[in-house]
């Protein structure tokens, strides 16, 4: 009986973990794609600003 | 989180979403038949209906997108169907570690798992698609049309255990079955709490499509000024 409820325990313990990763892993990739799209916008930014200087 | 997300919303999410593991793993009684790993239920049903909200939000923004061609009801649109399709795994992944120790398999190809997979399959390619076009506006149609598509198949999904003899349990709201008050409260608290995270998700994904268009077009300048 014990080791049933501890075998379930493993499974129950399984699926919590895995959504979790999954929704950690989500934030995570979404943070990352924010960081590198600032910062590739700083860059044009930077590029264009040069540029208008140039021209001046 | 990002800065599209308010601080009052994500603090909020947070307690609800704590609140939800307490209620679960201490709170809720334990079920009779199944035991213990019955709890598998309250995330593997509430991420379920949060992905199919997902997908009928970007299903509707897409379909107002090709009424009005506005850029935020696109943004709308691909972030909920994203975040809809995370919810979604999770429902599948949970739903096959919740099989193995009661049905003796992970996966059977029975019509509400099968509908399921094929839900989530959809909008993988809608996002495989949205990648490989590079035309902002044609991207923008294409993938609204996909969209409406892929939220036509979420009834399906959502009767498929009503319609055809499923190998999934029945019901055990607006069916057949009966559930124990406790265990409905934290169902529907468990929704709650998942939608909002849901929705701190979409937001920040929003904020990210909006960050895409605007470095797309800055790039375009560049282009045209080289």
């Amino acid at each position: 009986m014990e080791i049933e409820v501890l075998k379930n325990l493993q499974w129950l313990w399984a699926a919590f973990s895995v959504a979790w990763a999954l929704h950690i892993g989500y934030v995570w990739s979404l943070s990352g794609r924010e960081r590198k799209l600032r910062s590739e916008l700083e860059d044009i930014r930077n590029m264009l600003q040069e540029h208008n200087k140039s021209e001046d | 989180m990002s800065e599209s997300v308010p601080k009052t919303l994500a603090v909020f999410t947070g307690i609800s979403v704590l609140t939800t593991v307490y209620l679960i793993f201490v709170w809720v009684p334990t079920e009779a038949t199944m035991g213990i790993v019955q709890r598998i239920f309250y995330f593997h049903v509430a991420s379920a209906a949060v992905s199919f909200l997902g997908f009928f939000i970007g299903g509707i923004a897409a379909i107002r997108f090709l009424n009005k061609r506005r850029n935020s009801l696109d943004d709308l649109s691909v972030a909920a169907n994203e975040v809809g399709l995370v919810f979604a795994v999770v429902n599948l992944v949970t739903g096959c570690l919740w099989a193995k120790p009661i049905w003796g398999v992970y996966w059977a190809w029975d019509h509400r798992l099968t509908s399921m997979l094929i839900l989530a399959l959809i909008y993988i390619a809608y996002l495989i698609l949205r990648e490989s076009i590079s035309e902002p506006g044609q991207r923008a149609v294409v993938c609204a049309v996909v969209s409406i598509f892929g939220m036509v198949d979420v009834p399906i999904v959502y009767m498929a255990n009503r319609w055809w003899r499923t190998q999934h349990p029945a019901p055990v709201l607006g069916g057949e079955g009966s559930l124990d008050p406790n265990m409905a409260f934290v169902l529907f608290f468990t929704m709650f709490a998942l939608a909002m995270l849901f929705w701190c998700l979409v937001r920040t994904r929003q904020g990210i499509e909006a960050l895409r268009r605007e470095t797309d077009a800055l790039r375009r300048e560049v282009h045209a000024l080289t």
